[in-house]
């Protein structure tokens, strides 16, 4: 029998931004086609034969060594470990332009390429951006008190508004929270809610959390309206620890059990992770109208006009298919969504790149990150870190409007304290003193004293009672961070690599500086009663060997949305300006970045333009 | 011989990422393969075949098998009729078809077929193509009989025997990675013998690892062996020419004594010595930076201490269990209940299964 060539919509990319929109069409009765890059890895109890492609497993997931070929790039000949989801960079690398100047392949700016995209190893930290985050141009206007760290005002200028208010888009995080099955806890965060109850109950945090607790507790101390106190609440993750009727997954008979530190970079053999595929897609995976092709690399997007008419892809086999939708939504990760947007452009200049150059130069433009760092320390006493999820307690004091004001920042941030990191013993060896991913390794390889007795006092030291607290900020967008095809390196499919050129403001570096402090604060007030206990380092990523590069796995911005087609690469419904069909739900939409983990932002995004698309077919 | 039923979804699920390409440069080359070998096109061509984890019936020993998929890849166009695989796991001449595996309405080009096959064990196996033997093409482990004929091969979980180094070989490095991780310390020792003291011989049988020699503390050599025959194959020439230009330095700073035996003191030398990337008689013209492979000893002595016990090293999980030892509450609780989360046998979890 014939494949089927024909859907109402076609969705590029499982993860955040695309499995919402094929979620939420197909149980319309709409016929959906998924393509997704990656395998369909399953969870145990999806798989015939109970056994999950996903490990508890260090090696297993972290990847053995390997070096990089490309002789184009500075590290050619540098080792890299790329995990059993994330994409060979000898295969795909993304290219980035570093400080002198010269080009270098990393393993930053990806996800991951598995049914889920990178939903399946993330950490769940699962936050709402603020009612600020969505208006900082609005909240920069005519501020003059910045000047020091950002002499050329380019905040002023460059900061946007999201053409969408907080209230619409809330009714989307509600639906997001309810369908992908979060535990975490509404009361002290900063952020209006308009209906109780869409979060589970969370588990007991980890004894070691009770110090980052102390410690919000103490720095948050009259930082709210009125002077009152900001409290901590426990960090809303995408893990169920609860049966989740949504999407039919139900739940061990000691849920404590679901706190492993296999979470954060793993895949959840047992599936209570919310990935996009456990929550949204799998439960519907034998509908009808519903075809869901994995190991599918999408080449091209072919138009007629203002229509998208085909979407080429290889399939496993090498061999080039097409499939045609009324609707085509691109959501493989923000980088990538632009690439393939500008190999489309490449390969028609005359077609589907005429209509693209006809709005303006900005597809590729204001990527973005997020401005993040924190503070660690060994805490005084030891637990056992493998009894947690992720993150336990956030706070929100450093997204208040005073605090902006009183600390000279353009945006806020969330801080939150990383309970699972360092839990296990590989991790500690992988990651220590490492600063990025393309240095895993690198610190533990080259601490020659850490042998014998010392070996013993590194893990003594470290295991149990590292401790570390993190911030998730808002980056600048500068006009010249941007996303380009690079000029010689290809791909295995032969085609131009993504090519990152990103830099820090001087205002992030400030950002970074600001709240890694508060980091540090956090810990050394939790640590003991006098609020004076050691930390052992502090600071933002820019200071990182690599810091330029840093991505946090947070792919933003590139095609922004806005209300107006001279200053945006997407409507305000995330449609391609001067096509018709055309959309992009991943996080290339944003115009801010946001002061918190993107994730559940884009998922309730793409539940939200489900809704446009739902209204046109 | 077992054949466990498969499906399409899953042969391409582990293939097509690392078999499936347009790009016919060398990438994947870092040192361990001849220029002109078609493998150095592939990425991770070491996963083939594929070995995974077993589930059968409620009445079965799973966990003593793998699921070995075997992949033969051909062009589409040019596919053959038939692809089978015949190797020691089963009776030798027995031909086992490969299957075709399909994407949507038409054929690959793979033909894969998955089979329960034992722990603990290489074996050789070689594909029969339109009536001809062939190597695998994608696997790059081969080994060579004493009549020059050569088989392809793999090995599964838990394999405790030399593939990669001589016994002299495992030998020193056995005393250098006793020297990086803390299982010769006063402690650790008291730790391993301990744990051993106190298994009876049932508990010796019973346990998830049989095979290691007790010299071998916790198997940090067997997995290193493994790794560089596997995963890490690249690495197989470093470790050949360090290994051996340090028992050349040992016994010209000790003649008479047998390198693995030298002092402690001696090891301790050597490495402060590469440490420092300065170490009297080294030939830099065989190899350049002792300090280079002092990191990648580390690496790989402190992943082999601590990665699942399937990789050979860990054994008997007896790194995970030095650390739960090591860490406790005050009222004797572990502060690393590594079992917790680990499937059974090995670990404690009703719910994940390996």
């Amino acid at each position: 029998m014939a494949a089927k060539l024909d859907f109402d919509v076609i969705v590029i990319g499982s993860g955040a931004g695309g499995a919402p929109i094929a979620h939420e069409l197909a149980r319309q009765q709409k016929s959906v086609l998924v393509l997704e890059k990656g395998p369909l890895f399953l969870s145990q109890s999806q798989a015939t034969d109970g056994l999950s492609d996903f490990k508890r497993d260090e090696l297993y997931a972290y990847g053995a060594e390997k070096r990089l070929t490309h002789p184009q790039v500075e590290n050619r000949q540098a080792a890299f470990f790329s995990s059993h989801v994330e994409p060979d960079i000898n295969d795909e690398p993304h290219i980035y332009r570093d400080a002198n100047g010269k080009d270098r392949a990393t393993i930053e700016g990806y996800t991951a390429q598995v049914i889920g995209g990178g939903t399946q190893i993330y950490g769940g930290v699962s936050l709402r951006f603020t009612e600020r985050d969505l208006m900082l141009r609005t909240f920069n206007a005519g501020r003059t008190d910045m000047a020091g760290t950002d002499p050329a005002g380019d905040i002023e200028r460059e900061a946007r508004d999201w053409p969408l208010p907080y209230v619409e888009l809330e009714k989307y995080y509600c639906k997001a929270e309810k369908l992908v099955g979060i535990n975490g806890e509404q009361g002290n965060q900063l952020k209006p809610f308009t209906q109780k109850d869409t979060y589970q109950r969370p588990l007991a945090p980890n004894s070691i959390s009770r110090y980052a607790y102390d410690g919000m507790l103490y720095t948050g101390k009259g930082k709210g309206p009125g002077g009152s106190d900001v409290l901590p609440y426990r960090t809303p993750l995408a893990v169920i620890t609860e049966d989740h009727a949504p999407s039919g997954r139900t739940i061990i008979s000691v849920p404590d059990d679901i706190k492993t530190s296999y979470v954060n970079r793993f895949g959840d053999p047992l599936g209570f992770k919310s990935s996009t595929w456990n929550a949204l897609l799998a439960p519907i995976r034998n509908a009808p109208n519903l075809s869901i092709h994995t190991n599918c690399t999408v080449i091209q997007l072919a138009s007629d006009g203002t229509r998208v008419t085909e979407v080429r892809y290889i399939d496993p086999s090498g061999q080039e298919r097409l499939a045609r939708g009324k609707i085509v939504v691109v959501a493989c990760s923000a980088i990538e969504s632009i690439r393939l947007l500008k190999l489309s452009a490449g390969l028609d200049s005359t077609g589907f790149g005429r209509i693209l150059d006809q709005q303006n130069d900005l597809l590729g433009k204001y990527f973005l990150t997020h401005a993040f760092g924190g503070a660690s320390s060994v805490m005084p006493e030891r637990s056992d870190k493998t009894r947690s999820l992720d993150a336990d307690w956030a706070t929100d004091y450093c997204a208040t409007d005073d605090f902006l004001k009183a600390m000279r920042l353009w945006a806020g941030a969330v801080v939150y304290n990383n309970t699972s990191d360092q839990a296990l013993p590989l991790a500690l060896g992988r990651t220590h003193s490492a600063t990025d991913l393309d240095t895993l390794w690198h610190g533990f390889a080259n601490d020659f004293g850490l042998i014998g007795q010392g070996m013993v006092d590194f893990i003594d030291n470290d295991m149990g009672r590292g401790l570390s607290v993190s911030f998730m900020a808002n980056q600048v967008p500068q006009k010249d961070n941007r996303i380009e095809l690079h000029p010689t390196v290809k791909d295995k499919w032969n085609r131009p690599v993504a090519y990152i050129i990103k830099n820090w403001h001087s205002h992030d570096k400030y950002l970074m500086d600001t709240l890694a402090l508060e980091c540090a604060n956090i810990l050394r007030a939790g640590g003991n009663a006098t609020h004076d206990y050691p930390i052992r380092g502090f600071g933002g990523v820019y200071n990182g060997e690599n810091g330029i590069a840093r991505i946090a796995n947070h792919i933003l911005g590139g095609a922004r949305f806005g209300s107006d087609p001279r200053d945006s690469v997407l409507d305000p419904d995330c449609r391609v300006w001067g096509f018709d069909n055309l959309y992009v739900t991943d996080g290339a939409f944003m115009p801010t970045s946001g002061g918190a983990n993107p994730t559940l932002t884009i998922e309730a995004n793409a539940f939200r333009v489900a809704d446009k698309i739902g209204g046109r077919l | 011989m077992k054949i466990i039923p498969n499906n399409d979804q899953y042969i391409l699920n582990h293939c097509t990422r690392f078999l499936t390409r347009r790009n016919t440069d060398a990438r994947h080359n870092f040192g361990q393969y001849d220029p002109s070998d078609p493998r150095a096109r592939i990425c991770e061509a070491w996963r083939f075949p594929i070995i995974d984890s077993y589930a059968g019936a409620a009445d079965e020993d799973s966990h003593a098998f793998n699921k070995v998929t075997f992949v033969y890849p051909a062009d589409v166009a040019e596919a053959p009729d038939q692809v089978g695989v015949t190797g020691t796991f089963a009776n030798l001449y027995e031909l086992i078809p490969l299957a075709p595996v399909r994407f949507l309405d038409a054929p690959t080009g793979y033909f894969a077929v998955s089979l329960r096959i034992p722990k603990g064990r290489a074996y050789r196996y070689k594909f029969i193509v339109g009536g001809k033997a062939v190597l695998d093409p994608v696997n790059p482990q081969q080994v060579r009989e004493a009549n020059g004929h050569a088989w392809s091969r793999f090995f599964t979980h838990l394999y405790t025997q030399p593939l990669s180094f001589e016994s002299w070989e495992l030998s020193i490095l056995e005393r250098l990675v006793d020297h990086i991780m803390p299982f010769r310390t006063k402690e650790g020792q008291d730790f391993l013998q301990f744990f051993y003291r106190q298994l009876d011989q049932q508990q010796k049988e019973q346990q998830y690892v049989l095979s290691y020699r007790l010299d071998q503390s916790i198997g940090i050599v067997n997995f290193i062996d493994n790794l560089v025959a596997r995963e890490e194959r690249h690495h197989l020439i470093d470790y050949k020419i360090c290994l051996s230009m340090i028992a050349g330095i040992i016994r010209k700073r000790r003649p008479g004594i047998e390198p693995a035996r030298a002092s402690k003191e001696i090891f301790i030398d050597l490495y402060g010595e590469m440490a420092s990337g300065n170490v009297m008689d080294w030939d830099t013209s065989k190899y350049n930076d002792p300090a280079y492979f002092l990191q990648m000893l580390r690496r790989h002595a402190f992943t082999g201490a601590f990665s699942h016990p399937k990789y050979g090293g860990n054994a008997s999980a007896l790194g995970w269990r030095y650390l739960a030892d090591r860490f406790r509450d005050a009222k004797g609780a572990t502060l690393f209940d590594w079992g917790r989360a680990i499937e059974q046998p090995l670990g404690t979890n009703p719910d994940y299964h390996g």
